[in-house]
């Protein structure tokens, strides 16, 4: 009982550390809101003309539809690839406390290690949650503006993609930067993921538009599927808009596979509940990994 | 006893940092552990810490084994690093709550110990304050607080007066004189000041992971310090006359220093030369010439 206390007084201090440092934050937040700036600012027609072109010739549609279901597919892009992104920035506090030697006055306190790197994982976690509800609130307010047809049950179905999303982020975070131990390094790690991650899982370019290769390489990364839930939740409302208005279900689906709503991967159709057991198999995966590299590590430092 | 060390052996690849020393510490005693750095002082710190492990050897402290109760004795310990290792950006009282939180104490425990070190630390003014606006003494007076919180046995200090101003040093050694008298506390020191050696209990010097000497500081001192004889005046008559009898003697800008066999000399050579003792001073040997007899080096500047 009293190393549960601990660990929840861990994850306050963990926290506070987080937050009391402005910067830190707004840094973790800016980067996924100069990603919608960008993409409505840049890709908004690109991604418009695309969906407009999906439609069959002659068929007409009310316009905030359109706008709306772009806007919906970048938020999708937006929230699955900062759920990774922003883990890695947001987890400076475990690399800040081997860089001040904080983890020594740990070490010599009666506190478990693993409750030190469980207390970790949790307020990253915590963090990296309240950044992404940020972004999704301020997203759904620009989806509110340009077309909102998403309902409330997909809106709670978002929030539990970005839990798996962000259970996915924070574990791998944990593991990569519990090889880090310098400022420098943490910079060098948190730009590359960054800049890498939302091609390889499929964010910024519809999975669809690759080669079939590269298709099935890409089915084979856990990560691609965080994208697959929330292309489903973000775009549901909107192709049932476009049902009603009298879309026929060929066109339906092509807008579901194009847009990376339905993945194939080696030449089989992955429904939503695989994409599921798929994202949190991979959580199952890596924290046994992570609790395996904090035994290790202990034993080592020893 | 409090701390019992046996036949203890540490190796750093080919490095043997600890080479098979032992010793004991006293409980109440100030008990200062001396050697240059990369003698073998923070590599044993660690052990007894429990923050390293060792190659053989034994290791008690308050009675506990190190291997079978190494829980048991972080709550006995207090250590005062070389460098705070609390969190700069949180406050004072955050920093002790948060600390004193890791042994288990919360709530009413908390506060009654946090009024304690209060009174006795003079905290009140900078609780509020966070860390980083503190000025050094104010920093060493919360680090000795935080070792102190749980109440141990034992407080390690490493270091804790290096780049302290002299007017910092003063008032933390009136803070661990203080605790001592008060309660009775053990305190195991690591120091390059040989002034703050001088005032313990018992000394170890440690060199290349060797134990090159130990006692009380006055032992140490006659055994391997030598007194001088400092002549303000008459300088040329002493120089001749202790050089006739094989003494080294140093010339400095305003004195002529003798190094003597023993105290017991001086009054031999008063009664046989009083005439040159018309401006004299006679020294002690001091710890410096212990430590430099003993290991060759010189602490200064080290």
């Amino acid at each position: 009982m009293t190393e549960i206390k601990k660990l929840i007084s861990l994850v306050g201090r963990n926290t506070k550390c987080y937050f009391k440092d402005k910067l830190t934050f707004f840094m973790s937040l800016i980067t996924p809101l100069i990603l919608l700036i960008l993409f409505v600012t840049f890709l908004r027609n690109v991604y418009l003309d695309v969906f407009k072109s999906a439609l069959p010739e002659g068929f007409t549609v009310n316009g905030r539809i359109l706008e709306g279901i772009a806007g919906a597919w970048l938020m999708s892009s937006i929230l699955s690839v900062s759920s990774v992104t922003v883990a890695f920035c947001s987890n400076v506090i475990m690399v800040e406390d081997k860089i001040n030697k904080t983890i020594t006055d740990f070490q010599v306190s009666p506190v478990k290690s693993t409750t030190v790197s469980i207390s970790y994982f949790l307020s990253n976690f915590f963090v990296t949650f309240l950044v992404m509800m940020c972004v999704m609130v301020i997203g759904h307010i620009y989806l509110a503006a340009v077309g909102w047809y998403i309902n409330v049950g997909d809106v709670f179905m978002i929030i539990i993609d970005c839990i798996c999303g962000i259970l996915f982020g924070t574990l791998l975070a944990g593991i990569v930067e519990s090889f880090v131990s310098t400022q420098g390094a943490l910079s060098a790690v948190a730009t590359l993921v960054s800049s890498m991650y939302g091609f390889i899982c499929g964010a910024y370019m519809p999975i669809s538009s690759f080669g079939k290769g590269l298709q099935n390489i890409l089915g084979l990364l856990p990560g691609t599927y965080g994208v697959g839930i929330l292309r489903n939740h973000y775009m549901n409302g909107y192709l049932d808009a476009l049902t009603k208005a009298g879309l026929p279900d060929d066109s339906i689906s092509v807008i579901r596979k194009s847009f990376d709503a339905d993945l194939t991967v080696f030449g089989s159709r992955i429904p939503l509940g695989a994409m599921y057991g798929i994202l949190l198999g991979a959580c199952v995966v890596l924290l046994a990994c992570y609790i395996a590299i904090v035994l290790i590590k202990n034993k080592k430092s020893k | 006893m409090i701390i019992e060390i046996e036949n203890l052996v540490k190796s750093f690849k080919e490095v043997k940092a600890v080479n098979d020393i032992s010793f004991s510490v006293r409980e109440g005693e100030l008990f200062a552990f001396l050697g240059v750095n990369g003698a073998g002082k923070s590599t044993t710190i660690n052990i007894i810490s429990g923050t390293l492990k060792r190659d053989s050897g034994r290791v008690a402290v308050c009675g506990y084994d190190l291997d079978t109760n190494a829980e048991k004795i972080k709550n006995k310990l207090g250590i005062v690093f070389q460098n705070s290792v609390l969190d700069k950006k949180l406050t004072v009282y955050e920093n002790l709550k948060y600390r004193a939180n890791l042994y288990g104490i919360f709530g009413k425990d908390f506060k009654n110990n946090l009024e304690e070190m209060t009174e006795l630390l003079d905290l009140k003014e900078i609780l509020k304050r966070p860390l980083n606006k503190l000025s050094g003494g104010q920093k060493r007076r919360i680090d000795i607080a935080r070792a102190l919180l749980h109440k141990p046995k034992l407080l390690i200090l490493d270091e804790p007066t290096t780049g302290l101003d002299p007017k910092t040093r003063i008032t933390v050694w009136e803070i661990i004189e203080k605790l001592r008298k008060e309660s009775g506390l053990t305190v195991f020191l690591t120091t390059h000041y040989m002034e703050e050696a001088a005032d313990s209990d018992y000394v170890v010097i440690i060199d290349a992971g060797k134990i090159a000497a130990e006692g009380t500081p006055h032992i140490l001192k006659n055994t391997y310090a030598s007194d001088f004889i400092k002549f303000y005046n008459r300088r040329e008559e002493a120089e001749k006359y202790f050089g006739k009898l094989g003494y080294k003697f140093k010339t400095e800008r305003d004195y002529t220093e003798v190094e003597l066999k023993s105290t017991s000399e001086a009054s031999v050579f008063f009664k046989e030369k009083p005439e040159l003792f018309d401006d004299f001073e006679i020294l002690k040997g001091n710890m410096d010439n212990v430590f430099l007899k003993v290991t060759g080096k010189d602490l200064k500047g080290v």
